[in-house]
């Protein structure tokens, strides 16, 4: 109803009762000059509503205020470690570069190099793997050639993990010497830098890391690990001789972790050809502790301590370990989803504490934190955003 | 870092007259405990007198958080969002963990928003103790109607008591649904396109029916936002909660916004982003499911894919000072990583995670019974005692100190080791308890079996990998291996 109609009503029946008034103008003025005097006491809503429209809280504006991105200044740095040789010196071809972040977060400047994730394989068929997991390799694991050849041709590996675990003594005892002979094959097989890893006997492991350091000699692998339990000197002499990086493997002490890589740098290997690996504990199972000890490397790394500015490694597949993971249990859901969003939320927590490089197993998984990776390094508005905020209140 | 106040300017502030009125031994004392944020000034009543109101007034302002402390819910059944101190959480600790909203659209049946209502009330996931559960439903506006969103939170009040947030974009419905509401809500969204006409019902709301909400601004530019907080704050608008948008398509621009604001908040002390933030993971879940589907390799149904989307924006978000968050998936799946993250990210680093080691007997155990071995972590220790209970296993358990590691862990690192055992089994004298001299150990201490013998000279037999498997095992091959043992030990004799 306008304004005229309304005086045309009044009018009509001289008395006119109006419950509830909703006037959008910015000024109104109304003369009534046609009405007679006696009828105007009688609508005083009408007045009070008027009256309520003053300027000043008609419209609520948003203020213009200062504020500038908060954008820390960092004396430090972390270093940048080369894995894999390129085909023009003499290597197999990919090369996948960590590290060499210049600020804690995105928005202060985007990290040059993305997370990478390498795939968990291993020198033995597993049949102790949760069956989520074995459906993807059943068909290779009897073949570590042909399993690392799935990795990289169906999934997309950026990198591959070997795990002489059958060397281990209380298992099948392989010779360094045979571990070798596999890790030859495997370099044959595919063109992605490797992770070469032991199977956790401190007598051992150094003894199959050299023979497979030599072996794959230029070739910037990852010698997985040197730790306080067994000869790191030994693990660092190899991956000296035969140009390759170093783990640095400790438990959630920050401490710890600086500690090994100043014997390790002292020793004669180069700051960066090391990556350390604070230990991930398993959604859980103590992720807290990781991600204190992983958070306090990254600051002290970019505060300026050269002994833990190194790009970060995370034992993902920790995750896998973990009973809400891996148990068949109806009343938890179904496991397929169950098993890899685990491993996912664990990595991604690992993710935004820093880490560079991801030992992972489930495909799945794998292709999450990756395109978390992917998105990490995209500039800030990069992506453009065409969805509505508020779309699921009306979805 | 922001300011960072001592025990002593909050002692200053104090009667000093150590009455112990408040429970500690001394003004010191308390103030100790105030500073870290363990006690709060109404045990104290000598301040509560007029006579120190000024005081009061100066160690409330000293004692506030640079994050305030925003509530919504029912007197009796609080959502608590914000009162964060520091960026990480080693530095001291965070307070208030992140609240789980679940929505519920209003176009759905009476019946169906019922059953939704009563899941998220009851929904519980039980770990090492604890009762995780959800906090919040989303009433969302969906069908724009207002006597529609009006019905449905009549059914969610009547059927349940879990606090709501009021989701619509039309102020109509706000304005009708906060006269019905038996609850402090919060209500959602305060944007740049409605602000003015939102913000006058809410103030007049607020001033002429006294009703009370806590309010959500939302705006994917911070600056905005700031401007936002500072004209609510004008009006007497104090309950603020921050949404700087969840954008899908990166959502690493979301945790840009989350941490700038924080940032901005704890370390720049800037008070006007001292705000909770809410974060809304389900506009992933609504994207996956319109048909972007990163993950489709693997997981070709949309809605299984939404799921495992959300819950992986869900936990970035719990990594990056979300106070608040508001999901749509309801698998258990896809819960349980969510509360678990939210439990381990909430755990006060200042306690150690520890029970006290030494033996534990385990049902009626006697000199036959078995005797296992496992760690002080908490988590370890309550995992096995539930399994050991659910399944009737009857065992002598011995605690070790491993400073409260995992076993995994405490083998590694090297407290789970035969040093320690031998001390644990002299300490508890587990010997004159059992007429036998084996200890069952669990799988993942296979590597330090030998160790473990050797400093103890117990037969050492390696158990099975999860302690929800010990009870079979047990049934299978205790009697075996007690056997095996009496005959050894008979012919070594």
């Amino acid at each position: 109803m306008d304004v005229e109609e309304m005086f045309k009503l009044m009018n009509k029946v001289d008395r006119l009762r109006i419950d509830s008034i909703e006037i959008t103008a910015e000024e109104i003025v109304i003369n009534i000059p046609h009405i007679s005097p006696i009828s105007i006491p009688q609508t005083p809503q009408i007045r009070e509503g008027i009256r309520r429209i003053s300027p000043e809280d008609f419209k609520i504006e948003i203020p213009d205020v200062d504020w500038e991105p908060p954008v820390e200044k960092y004396k430090g740095y972390i270093r940048e470690v080369q894995l894999g040789r390129p085909k023009s010196e003499g290597g197999r071809g990919k090369v996948i570069k960590i590290g060499g972040q210049r600020a804690l977060y995105r928005f202060e400047e985007v990290q040059p190099n993305p997370p990478v994730v390498t795939f968990d394989i291993f020198d033995m068929p597993m049949p102790g793997l949760p069956k989520p997991i074995r459906e993807y390799f059943q068909d290779v694991m009897e073949d570590p050639v042909e399993w690392a050849k799935k990795c990289v041709k169906e999934f997309n590996a950026d990198m591959v993990t070997i795990h002489h675990i059958s060397t281990d003594p209380k298992i099948k005892d392989t010779s360094p010497r045979e571990a070798a002979r596999l890790m030859e094959d495997l370099l044959q097989a595919v063109d992605v830098p490797f992770v070469i890893g032991g199977s956790g006997d401190p007598k051992k492991d150094p003894l199959v890391l050299e023979a497979c350091a030599q072996v794959a000699q230029g070739e910037r692998c990852l010698l997985a690990s040197a730790n306080l339990d067994l000869d790191y000197k030994k693990v660092a002499d190899a991956a000296m001789k035969y140009d390759h990086n170093v783990l640095s493997w400790t438990i959630m002490d920050p401490n710890m972790a600086r500690d090994l890589n100043r014997r390790l740098i002292s020793h004669g290997l180069p700051g960066d050809r090391i990556v350390m690996d604070p230990t991930t504990c398993s959604l859980g199972y103590g992720i807290e502790f990781s991600i204190n000890a992983m958070t306090r490397l990254r600051l002290a790394g970019l505060k300026g301590d050269e002994l833990v500015n190194m790009p970060m490694s995370s034992g993902t597949t920790n995750a896998i370990g973990a009973r809400e993971a891996w148990m068949a249990n109806p009343e938890w859901g179904d496991r397929r989803y169950r098993l890899p969003l685990w491993e996912i939320t664990t990595g991604l927590t690992m993710l935004l504490c820093g880490v560079d490089i991801f030992m992972m197993l489930h495909p799945l998984s794998i292709a999450v934190i990756k395109e978390f990776g992917r998105l990490l390094v995209t500039k800030p508005g990069e992506i453009e955003v065409s969805s509505d905020n508020y779309q699921w209140i009306r979805a | 870092m922001g300011k960072k106040i001592s025990a002593m300017d909050i002692y200053k502030l104090l009667p000093k007259i150590n009455c112990k009125k408040c429970g500690e031994s001394s003004c010191m004392a308390f103030a100790t405990k105030l500073q870290e944020r363990k006690a709060s000034l109404d045990q104290c009543p000598i301040l509560q007198s007029p006579k120190f109101e000024k005081n009061r007034r100066k160690l409330e302002e000293l004692l506030s958080p640079p994050v305030k402390e925003v509530w919504f819910g029912y007197r009796d059944r609080k959502v608590v969002l914000g009162g964060e101190e520091v960026m990480y959480r080693y530095e001291l600790t965070f307070f208030n963990p992140t609240a789980i909203g679940i929505d519920i659209s209003d176009t759905l049946s009476e019946e169906e928003i019922r059953r939704r209502a009563k899941f998220i009330e009851d929904f519980v996931f039980e770990r090492t103790g604890e009762k995780l559960k959800l906090d919040f439903i989303a009433l969302r506006n969906a069908s724009n109607d207002p006597e529609k969103f009006l019905k449905a939170l009549n059914i969610i009040q009547e059927s349940t008591k879990v606090p709501v947030a009021l989701c619509s974009l039309n102020v109509e419905s706000i304005e009708r649904a906060l006269d019905v509401v038996k609850s402090k809500p919060m209500i959602y969204p305060v944007t740049e396109q409605n602000f003015s006409e939102m913000m006058k019902m809410l103030i007049s709301k607020k001033k002429k029916d006294k009703k009370e909400f806590a309010v959500v601004l939302s705006s994917s530019n911070i600056k905005t936002l700031k401007g936002m907080v500072k004209a609510s704050l004008d009006h007497g608008i104090e309950d603020i909660i921050l949404e700087p948008h969840t954008t899908p398509e990166n959502i690493m621009d979301t945790l840009d916004r989350f941490v700038m604001i924080r940032r901005s908040a704890i370390e720049r002390g800037d008070k006007l982003l001292g705000y909770p933030i809410l974060g809304l993971p389900i506009n992933t879940y609504f994207y996956v499911l319109g048909g972007n589907n990163p993950v489709r390799q693997f997981v070709k149904e949309l809605d299984k894919a939404a799921a495992i989307m959300e819950a992986s924006a869900a936990c970035a978000m719990l990594n990056r000072y979300a106070d608040g968050i508001i999901i749509h998936g309801t698998e258990v799946w896809e819960l349980m990583p969510i509360l678990t993250l939210r439990q381990a990210i909430y755990t006060d680093p200042r306690k150690p995670q520890t029970v006290e080691p030494g033996l534990y007997p385990i049902g009626n155990p006697d000199e036959n019974s078995p005797v296992i071995m496992t760690t002080n972590f908490s988590l370890t220790f309550y995992t096995v005692t539930g399994d050991f209970e659910k399944d009737g296993v009857t065992c002598w358990l011995l605690v070790m100190d491993t400073e409260g590691k995992a076993v995994d862990v405490a083998v590694a690192g090297g407290q789970y080791c035969g040093e320690n055992a031998r001390k644990l089994i002299e300490e508890t004298k587990i010997g004159e308890k059992v007429n036998h001299r084996i200890i069952i150990l669990p799988g993942l201490a296979a590597p330090v079996r030998g160790d473990i013998e050797e400093k103890t000279g117990w037969t050492c037999v390696v158990g099975t990998r999860d302690s929800s498997q010990v009870g079979e095992f047990l049934r299978k091959n205790w009697n075996r291996i007690l056997e095996e043992w009496r005959a050894k030990e008979g012919a070594g004799n």
